[in-house]
């Protein structure tokens, strides 16, 4: 009989305990996965939400990336960008604060953006009716794409009217107020989930702003022209506008990764950390309880001469298979548990539709049932030690004597 | 004729927390190939740590063993568990077999810890279980079991490898009378087949079917050396 087998036996002996051994180390191991996810969820995501874009360079008025300076003569900072040879495509966007004005309902501020014509279809999902593009341009009636949280609020539909007035600080009553019509309703990418949005056209954009607009925008998106890669992009616009900021995306990642998500690694680390922790305690608990409950039978063994090597290699198998069984459970626990934790933060205020605080990728579940399996053979390593240096005559006197 | 083991001034002291106790002392003992030896005497004398001495499971704080001739403290950790493994057979006062395992499972398990093949190992064990009257219990565990049916299946387990030396330790002390008996006709089989015995036991029906008897009083032994 191998270890292996003499291992499944015993553990198969007492289902109860492995039953609970199993369920411990599914329920810790869930909890871990959860926070290696964590740790590098948001990462990916915002990752992911940056190159879905289809754009690899952002461009910016200050090096203090993510801030919020306006880019100033947006229009001839873009069309300057646009002429480099590494550049296929040129995107700006601009946004403000506004607020709807629907009678008999309480003002709703929401985000009044503008994508430059051709990339509407990178900023937001039509889930009902048309795009900006597709409708004919009417002089009295801009037209506007609405997100689904706003249209859901003010129960607007497509062709509804949407009155809105530009948020200027000190100066609201200056702004005229500006009839929209409704022409689609579409998921925001870059939008908080259940964020009120609005997107309309370049020229109606400036007409609600009004005279007090001047052409600036947030930031410019910048597509390389294949094969050209992000960083000879950014360092030919660096080249070029001295009074602009190019990043790539993967610089922006790590901007974010050393600033603002660093939190959520950091505590992810400490909870992973202390989980390990906990695995091993179950898992060193439980086998050395198991081991002093058969010290005769080990000294019995040891006796009729199965040596050293085979007592710990059947041990080592034990905690393998409780261990590797908990573990393996664990990853569909763990993101069932992920999925139901990213829905709860998601739920805060502000939160990207596209961005996700637990991501499930491959790597991340071999670097779990890597630190588990670690977890394992380091749990089995005291129980093996008691077995290992059993004394057999004082064990088989003191077993028989008590 | 090589003596299976020998011991010479065996001693052996136990560091106790009141201080050294001396179980065995200055024990000479040779046992003979196909010998049928029983050790009895008053509870704490000896007699286990002197079994567990011969068995290879123990070492002696002075004096010198031999087993079928090479010195016992000469040997290696595994050398002295391949002795045992291949050598010499234990039987327990508790019987001590795997809880999880079936009788069958419980005999071949020391085959299989030795290489022996499958087909080997299956005749082997077959052929033991129904040498001690279990052939139709092969597939119970130890807890289907009786008393006296679990120390026959230590004892075909002990004998599994084909040792020269069976040593048991009070191997009547958990059953009742018959069952002793039974148990005793047993070790009067496994004797007249050939294989040495060695054993210790406060029942005077066992130790007299051995061919000599040994006593052991506060770790010496009566007409050691014979």
């Amino acid at each position: 009989m191998t270890s292996r087998a003499l291992a499944w036996r015993t553990i198969t002996a007492e289902p109860a305990r492995a039953a609970l051994a199993i369920a411990g180390v599914t329920v810790i191991g869930a909890l871990l996965f959860d926070m290696l996810m964590l740790s590098q969820g948001l990462l990916v995501s915002f990752r992911e939400m940056l190159d879905t874009t289809g754009y690899d360079v952002r461009v910016v008025a200050t090096d203090a990336f993510p801030g919020r300076v306006d880019i100033t003569n947006a229009s001839e900072v873009a069309a300057d960008i646009a002429g480099l040879p590494e550049v296929r495509d040129v995107a700006v966007v601009r946004s403000d604060r506004a607020i709807v004005v629907v009678p008999d309902r309480p003002a709703t501020e929401v985000a009044l953006l503008n994508l430059s014509e051709g990339a509407e279809r990178q900023g937001w999902r039509i889930v009902e009716g048309a795009d900006l593009g597709a409708i004919r341009r009417s002089e009295s009636s801009p037209p506007a794409v609405i997100s689904r949280s706003l249209a859901r609020a003010l129960g607007l539909r497509p062709g509804s009217a949407l009155p809105l007035r530009v948020l200027i600080s000190g100066a609201a009553s200056a702004v005229p107020l500006v009839t929209f019509t409704v022409v689609g309703i579409a998921e925001f990418q870059f939008e908080g989930n259940g964020a009120e949005a609005l997107a309309t056209t370049f020229d109606a954009f400036q007409r609600a702003r009004a005279s007090m607009s001047s052409d600036t925008a947030d930031l410019i998106l910048v597509a390389s022209r294949p094969p050209i890669e992000a960083a000879a992009t950014v360092a030919a616009i660096s080249a070029r506008r001295h009074d602009v900021h190019a990043f790539s995306n993967e610089q922006i990642v790590e901007r974010f990764n050393e600033n603002g998500f660093a939190y959520f690694r950091q505590i992810s680390f400490v909870l992973s950390t202390i989980t390990l922790g906990f695995a091993f305690l179950l898992v060193t608990s439980l086998l050395t309880v198991s081991v002093n409950q058969r010290l005769g039978q080990v000294a019995a063994l040891r006796a009729l001469g199965v040596p050293r090597h085979r007592i710990a290699a059947t041990l080592v198998w034990e905690s393998a298979l409780l261990v590797g069984a908990g573990g393996l459970l664990s990853l569909p626990t763990g993101w069932l548990l992920a999925l139901e934790l990213d829905r709860i933060l998601r739920d805060m205020p502000n939160i990207p539709e596209r961005l996700h605080f637990f991501v499930l990728e491959p790597r991340l579940a071999l670097w779990h049932l890597g630190l588990i399996a670690l977890t394992g053979v380091a749990a089995v390593l005291y129980p093996v030690w008691v077995a290992a240096r059993l004394p057999i005559a004082a064990t088989l006197r003191f077993e028989t004597i008590s | 004729m090589t003596a299976i083991v020998e011991g010479r001034g065996l001693t052996r002291t136990f560091a106790m927390p009141s201080g050294p106790v001396t179980a065995l002392r200055d024990v000479s003992f040779q046992m003979a190939p196909a010998e049928y030896v029983a050790i009895t005497g008053p509870s704490g004398c000896g007699k286990s740590t002197l079994l567990h001495l011969l068995g290879c499971v123990d070492a002696p704080s002075s004096g010198s063993l031999l087993f079928e001739g090479r010195d016992v403290a000469a040997l290696s950790e595994s050398q002295r568990s391949r002795i045992r493994l291949t050598r010499v057979g234990f039987v327990f006062q508790r019987f001590f077999l795997l809880p999880m395992l079936d009788a069958w499972e419980n005999v071949e398990l020391p085959q299989a810890e030795m290489g022996a093949g499958l087909d080997v190992r299956r005749a082997r064990t077959r052929e033991l279980l129904e040498y001690v009257g279990l052939g139709d219990r092969a597939r119970h565990r130890p807890s289907q079991l009786s008393g006296g049916e679990m120390q026959r299946v230590a004892i075909a387990r002990a004998l599994a490898n084909r040792p020269a030396l069976l040593l048991a330790d009070e191997p009547t002390g958990e059953l009742d009378e018959d069952t002793g008996e039974q148990i005793a006709d047993l070790f009067d089989r496994v004797h007249a087949d050939g294989t040495a015995i060695v054993v210790v036991t406060h029942n005077p029906l066992l130790a007299r079917r051995a061919q000599r008897h040994l006593v052991m009083k506060r770790g010496t032994l009566d007409g050691s050396g014979e």
